[in-house]
């Protein structure tokens, strides 16, 4: 990584610093800052935007550790988190449990069951792999739906307690909007540092060449068993969250086609590293909002085509997105905004 | 007994369908090594492409005709683009280019058809009841039965027999042997991708003759995908073996045990194969260096 003109690292410590300069430090201050005092200037709209893209981007952080920094991909990230918001609403509704303290067991009851079908992570790899966890899509909305209708409500939907600390209930946008980016931000906290140490390197080199990395001495199962139960305590904390934000769940929010647009998200924004779920989530989200408005003023224009126009406009923009990324940048936003900084730095000279 | 024996033959031309899916995706994947996600949705746009296209006021052969060339040079097109940047990228993006396809096309026809609800092809044959040793039968199951079983023939015929079809073999073997042998290793991919689209194409339209046309379809092209991993991705008898496997125990956890599991149970055996036969029943099994 390349410092701004006079700032020299002598040090490991100081190649490894994230605020490594006072504008650094500075800059998020500011950002802490901008966030606390936005709720008191704009509308709900926009907070309810935050937070739901906020909720997306812990999954996805999440799904960077399993995908982008492990190499094993996911197909049934959103299966995970219907684990962890189930988990959580029924530890909450059925034994009284406050809300609050429910979501760090959705996290882990999601990081259980991701162990499970982890399992077959350690006969194959790769696009075996990834079939295995669309059947753990399948076979997780299977078990949600089913056999136990009394206790999760069957196909139909689930309402969810009211999310307390103490006598404090959170009801408005604005309270939600508080806790959803502090737990944004205690959870990227985790993800960076957990990436930055031992085991974020032995994931990078087991996504690189699992059977050298074996032969280095890293224990392969472990370490993949590790990033499937890290991504989906991820998945399921984003899952219980969710379930609290919206107050009512069922087993048609947590679909194949959400799981796939988690991957695509991750792509756009930009396989491992902190930035790539950001910009991805954010990218998407204002690309849907986009779609979602646009939508009805071409059905008003060309009145013969269905109703699902921004539903179907929603799905094309995407796939053709993710396609065109795919072709064309496939390191993701967060590269691009990489060479952009560094051509900042360089300019005149930049090339 | 009765119900046993009409289960199995209506499970094994369900399978067949599933087996003619499974073979285009096995197809694509020995040429290309891309895994084909888009094959469900594949499967659900050729269906509603001949619903569509029955519609107009053409003869019916010439209107399915008409479908499988387009189906076949929307094939060819997307070998061109976006699939050839693809070959060697990682599996995270190829996956992902062919799913985003599989939404794109998802969203076409949303687009497209999404107020058609509840829709069916009109009858072909009118439907009778056979009695084969005392077992009623529906003559619409053994008509695809045996439809199934004559595009299984014609395909293994093409491969075996055609100069294009051995082109294919030569490139899923080896593309530098077969670039070294003057083969066009581009255009046996392309060929593969219009070969896969003709297929789905054809499967979805069975499939919706049988159980009407929706968006539900794209599930079912995915147990396609199930079946030719099952089956061992480098074998196309395998594939079909596995789709018969699948259709079997769709039909019989349908019949005996209840609707649900059904949708699932062939993800079921499918991580059950994998974990005790990770290279599928008829699969290469690999082995790897650094």
């Amino acid at each position: 990584m390349r410092r701004a003109s006079g700032i020299f690292d002598t040090s490991y410590i100081q190649d490894m610093t994230i605020f490594r300069t006072k504008y650094y430090s500075a800059g998020m201050v500011l950002l802490i800052l901008f966030f606390l005092i936005l709720p008191f200037f704009v509308r709900d709209f926009w907070l309810a935007f935050i937070s739901s893209t906020a909720v997306t981007v812990i999954a996805l952080q999440g799904l960077n550790i399993l995908s982008g920094y492990c190499g094993q991909i996911s197909i049934g990230h959103t299966a995970f988190m219907a684990v962890g918001a189930y988990s959580s609403t029924i530890l909450a509704a059925q034994f009284g449990v406050p809300l609050v303290l429910c979501l760090p067991f959705g996290g882990l009851g999601a990081a259980f069951i991701g162990l499970l079908f982890g399992l077959p992570s350690l006969r194959v790899k790769g696009y075996y792999l990834a079939l295995t966890t669309i059947a753990a899509q399948y076979l997780i909305i299977y078990v949600i739906k089913t056999p136990f209708p009394e206790v999760t409500g069957g196909a139909i939907a689930l309402n969810v307690p009211a999310l307390k600390i103490g006598n404090f209930e959170f009801q408005t946008e604005r309270h939600f909007y508080y806790f959803v980016l502090v737990m944004l931000a205690l959870m990227t906290f985790f993800a960076k540092s957990l990436m930055r140490g031992h085991v974020g390197r032995a994931f990078v080199a087991i996504r690189d060449n699992d059977i050298a990395s074996e032969a280095m001495g890293i224990n392969l199962y472990q370490y993949k068993l590790l990033a499937f139960f890290i991504g989906c305590f991820y998945a399921g904390i984003a899952g219980a969250l969710w379930a609290a934000y919206s107050r009512v769940i069922s087993p048609d929010d947590f679909t194949l086609m959400g799981s796939i647009w988690y991957i695509g998200m991750l792509i756009i924004g930009g396989v491992g590293g902190t930035l790539g779920p950001f910009s991805g989530a954010l990218f998407i989200g204002a690309l849907r909002e986009i779609c979602v408005i646009v939508g009805p003023y071409i059905s008003s224009m060309i009145p013969q085509i269905g109703a699902q126009i921004s539903a179907s406009l929603v799905e094309m923009t995407f796939g053709i997105t993710i396609i065109l990324f795919l072709v064309f940048e496939p390191r993701g936003i967060s590269h691009r905004w990489e060479i952009m900084k560094e051509s900042y730095r360089l300019w005149p000279f930049s090339y | 007994m009765i119900t046993f024996v009409q289960l199995l033959i209506s499970g094994i031309s369900v399978g067949f369908i599933y087996g003619l899916i499974a073979v285009g995706f096995v197809l694509i994947y020995k040429s290309s090594q891309i895994f084909n996600f888009a094959q469900g949705e594949m499967v659900m746009f050729g269906a509603f492409l001949v619903w569509a296209f029955l519609n107009l006021s053409i003869p019916p052969v010439l209107a399915i005709l008409l479908v499988l060339g387009i189906v076949a040079l929307a094939g060819y097109g997307l070998e061109r683009f976006p699939l050839r940047p693809m070959i060697g990228q990682p599996i995270l993006a190829t996956i992902m280019i062919t799913m985003g396809i599989g939404v794109f096309l998802r969203g076409l026809a949303l687009l497209l058809w999404s107020h058609n609800i509840g829709i069916k092809y009109q009858p072909i044959i009118t439907e009778k009841t056979l009695y084969i040793f005392t077992v009623p039968v529906s003559n619409v199951t053994i008509g695809i039965f045996f439809f199934g079983l004559i595009l299984v023939i014609l395909l293994s015929l093409f491969f075996n027999r055609s100069r294009s079809g051995l082109h294919m073999r030569a490139a899923a073997e080896s593309h530098q042997l077969a670039q070294s042998m003057g083969i066009r290793v581009t255009r046996a991919i392309a060929q593969s991708w219009a070969i896969a689209g003709v297929v789905a194409t054809l499967g979805g339209f069975l499939l919706g003759y049988v159980r009407g046309i929706d968006f539900g379809l794209t599930d079912i092209g995915l147990v396609a995908v199930a079946a030719a991993l099952v089956g061992g991705l480098e074998s196309l008898k395998g594939a079909i073996l596995g789709g018969v496997i699948m259709g079997v125990a769709q039909t019989f956890t349908g019949g005996y045990i209840g609707y649900g599991l059904k949708e699932v149970i062939p993800f079921l055996i499918m991580v059950f194969v994998l974990i005790f036969k990770p290279y599928g029943l008829f699969g290469l099994v690999k082995i790897e260096r650094v």
